[in-house]
């Protein structure tokens, strides 16, 4: 424009996103969803590659460039603009999920998938290796409802800031589940970085699922941070040039080893020692444990479950009775039952006499906290509304709800009292 | 308790050369042929021949005396010195002798018993502890003094057991630690009752913190040479409880074991030690025939005497409440069954089993910790 190539009026309303290479090309450039979100501008210019993608944001004149060249011949009006390729794609098909009904045997470890599906619950799975923790965390996001509206952008936003690939043409529509590795490194896990911010796995986990395996092995100091995000659905990340809130809304699922040795859920079979034990059960702290709303002792499954026992019931009917127990909390004007705050369970979670009776006895035993009983009220209300059983939480469903937070003693047992 | 306000002089240095922490060995070497307070002047100034080059000469500061001695009267602790009045005869013929004892409790009860070792492992399972328990109650109903290390699992349970024999024969506890050390607070519940109505041992001085490992195998020989029957209840295949079987085996001590199933790690050990020739043991009468055996005609100490067994069970067994509770009860056992295996052996929904448990459990009928539940053992 500067040099009179091109005239003024012709870049008018119109920005330009791309990295021009040496010999004159545009290269794509991660972030274009969220980069094109920002823009009020009535035309983006973008490398071509990058078009579909932009496309996604809707509201802007979206026009695909392959060089230098190729933008200012289109400018002058000497040349057109790449077609936008007409995508003759079929329905977007992403890879099956693994399914629920691969899983044999255990039925408390897929009652306890279903139960954190539907309420949005934490959930916490102890074993010995081999128990099938892995295998139960990883069919949850085919519990989870599909991605729609303002969730489906931002979950495309965030993953294509951070250029991960996202289904091309389309917003993302599956619950995004990520699994890193315990080796990872704080920034990895909740963002950051120096010159370039990037969402890390806590962000890349929204509206999804967050999977740490071997959650004792994790840095505790990794672990820790994530506790704010847990607290608020958002990750600040201050640095000293840029400060920036990434949504970081997730369903947490870790697994872990109940010692060292790995047998130590089993009364009887653990061969650590008490010293290793207890720096093993150290490593989380007891603000995190709290956080998991349902902590589940699994066994290894019975060996005639294995070898064929009948397959459980498929995804796909939890998942629609997963749904519809959203649909009620979402009734309730959360989001799920997990977030219910405190003020409002004795409203939205009220409590049958023998309900009460039952939890009293476990306060008055001292196998209960009074900040689990929070949790175990929203947890027997989700499980309320998968049976629906109405607005009163009953016995039965207290007592499930304990049942699924049994894992406590089993770490708890370890820690020096 | 021993509530007096200071110690004899010979105590005092005795406790301060205990408190230089050298092993046990050197510990004897220091005090072999020494009057107590030239032994001390003697490490103080370089000039014990034990300590040739004076290691522990800058440790032995006349603070230390004065800081041991407070610890001592503070915490009720006694300290007896091999060789010399209070010692207790029965661990003094031993050649492993701890030079100098630290005691809480009365130790003058344990040469007039006899005494059975019961140990295991900490991490038992609920049938190891209900026998440590049944063990420990019927040997101290029979008069015999139950010695154990006071770690958790077999070794608790088998004291709590002898505690709750009214009357009952003296508990004795030999610990690894000080005995003003901090302990969990079960324990240390658990340590004061001993102290109460026996005694506890250890070889550590007050102050001295944690326990050096080759404590826990001096604790386990000084359990072997008190004891004569040691009763291994529950032990893994290479257990901390073979140590003190290999002691009691040194020295004689006839070893017994409790057998348990095949599929138990936890019994592994003891499994394989019936299979080496070790007494085994179904119940007290076992044990108190093996005690007999041993100090038949030794003077000064009464055998044992089993009275029947209180009724076990209370007779009339308690009814499931409804008939879901009854099938849950129905396929508990004494072994625990993790939760998925209940649900899976019932075929009823998990709430209904979860209820059923915690109904169960609130009558006594089924007990569960971690996810595993079983029938709790009487």
């Amino acid at each position: 424009v500067a040099d009179d190539l091109i005239p003024a009026a012709a870049v008018r309303d119109t920005a330009f996103i791309g990295e021009l290479g040496l010999d004159g090309s545009l290269r794509p450039v991660p972030g274009v969803v969220p980069l094109v979100a920002a823009l009020t501008c009535r035309r983006v210019v973008v490398p071509a590659e990058c078009a579909a993608e932009a496309r996604l944001v809707g509201g802007h004149e979206i026009r695909g460039a392959a060089s230098l060249g190729h933008v200012v011949s289109a400018l002058q009006g000497r040349g057109g603009w790449a077609e936008p390729p007409s995508h003759v794609r079929g329905p977007t098909v992403s890879p099956p999920l693994p399914d629920l009904a691969e899983v044999r045997g255990q039925a408390v470890g897929r009652r306890a998938l279903e139960v954190a599906a539907a309420g949005g619950h934490h959930l916490l799975l102890v074993g010995p290796p081999g128990s099938g923790k892995t295998m139960l965390a990883t069919r949850l996001p085919g519990l989870l409802p599909p991605l729609f509206g303002d969730d489906a952008l931002e979950v495309t936003r965030v993953h294509s800031a951070a250029g991960i690939g996202l289904v091309p043409g389309s917003l993302a529509q599956d619950p995004p589940f990520r699994a890193p590795h315990h080796s990872c490194t704080e920034v990895s896990l909740v963002g950051g970085g120096t010159a370039w911010l990037r969402p890390g796995e806590v962000s890349l986990a929204h509206c999804g699922v967050l999977f740490l395996d071997e959650l004792g092995e994790f840095p505790a100091v990794a672990l820790d941070m994530l506790r704010q995000p847990l607290e608020e659905g958002v990750v600040r990340i201050r640095r000293a040039r840029r400060a920036i809130d990434l949504p970081a809304r997730f369903l947490l699922v870790g697994a872990m080893n109940p010692c060292p040795c790995g047998e130590g859920s089993l009364p009887g079979a653990c061969r650590c020692t008490d010293a290793a034990r207890a720096r093993y059960a150290r490593r989380l702290s007891a603000p995190l444990l709290d956080r998991f709303d349902l902590a589940l002792s699994l066994g290894r499954p019975d060996v005639d479950d294995l070898l064929g026992g009948p397959p459980g019931e498929s995804s796909s009917v939890v998942a629609e009775r997963v749904r519809f127990a959203r649909l009620i909390a979402g009734a309730r004007g959360v989001r799920c039952n997990a977030e219910i705050p405190p003020p409002l369970l004795d409203q939205w979670c009220p409590l049958s006499a023998d309900a009460a009776a039952l939890l009293e006895r476990r306060l008055r035993s001292g196998t209960l906290s009074a900040r689990g009983l929070h949790r175990i009220r929203r947890v027997a209300r989700t499980i309320g509304d998968l049976d629906d059983t109405g607005p009163v939480v009953g016995e039965r469903q207290v007592a499930e709800a304990l049942h699924l937070r049994n894992a406590g003693p089993v770490l708890s047992e370890a820690q020096p009292s | 308790m021993t509530g007096s306000d200071t110690l004899t002089d010979d105590e005092r240095f005795a406790a301060a050369i205990a408190a230089l922490g050298a092993g046990p060995v050197r510990l004897r070497r220091f005090l072999d042929g020494y009057e107590l307070r030239d032994a001390w002047d003697a490490l103080a100034s370089g000039r014990h021949p034990a300590d040739p080059d004076g290691r522990y000469r800058s440790k032995a500061r006349p603070s230390l005396v004065d800081s041991v001695e407070k610890g001592c009267v503070r915490a009720g602790i006694g300290v007896r010195v091999l060789g010399r009045p209070g010692y207790p005869v029965s661990l003094a013929s031993d050649h492993e002798a701890p030079g100098v004892l630290f005691t809480l409790g009365d130790p003058s009860c344990i040469d007039t018993h006899p005494r059975v070792a019961v140990v295991g492992t900490r991490s038992a399972t609920p049938y190891g502890l209900g026998v440590a328990s049944e063990l420990g109650r019927g040997l101290a109903g029979a008069g015999v003094a139950v010695v154990s290390g006071l770690a958790p699992g077999v070794d608790s349970a088998g004291h709590a057991g002898a505690l709750a024999a009214i009357p009952g024969a003296p508990p004795v506890a030999v610990v690894g630690t000080a005995l003003d050390a901090p302990t969990r607070r079960a324990e240390g519940q658990l340590l004061g009752e001993i102290a109460g109505r026996g005694a506890v041992l250890s070889e550590r001085a007050p102050g001295s913190a944690g326990a050096p490992v080759w404590l826990f195998a001096v604790r386990s020989r000084m359990m072997a040479a008190l004891a004569h029957v040691v009763v291994v209840v529950e032990c893994h295949r290479k257990g901390g409880s073979l140590n003190t079987v290999k002691a009691a085996m040194d020295r004689g001590v006839t070893v017994a074991a409790v057998p348990g199933s095949v599929r138990s790690s936890a019994s592994a050990g003891c499994n394989a030690l019936l299979v080496d020739g070790a007494v085994p043991v179904r119940d007290v009468d076992d044990v108190v025939a093996a005690v007999e055996l041993t100090i038949s005609g030794r003077p000064g100490i009464v055998p044992p005497r089993t009275r029947m067994p209180s009724s076990p069970s209370g007779g009339a067994s308690v009814q499931a409440p409804d008939p879901i509770s009854a099938r849950t009860l129905q396929v508990l056992d004494q072994d625990p069954a993790s939760l998925d295996i209940i649900v899976r052996r019932c075929a009823l929904p998990l709430a209904d089993v979860a209820m059923a448990l915690e109904q169960l459990a609130s009558i006594g009928l089924a007990t569960g910790a971690g996810g595993w539940w079983s029938r709790p053992s009487r």
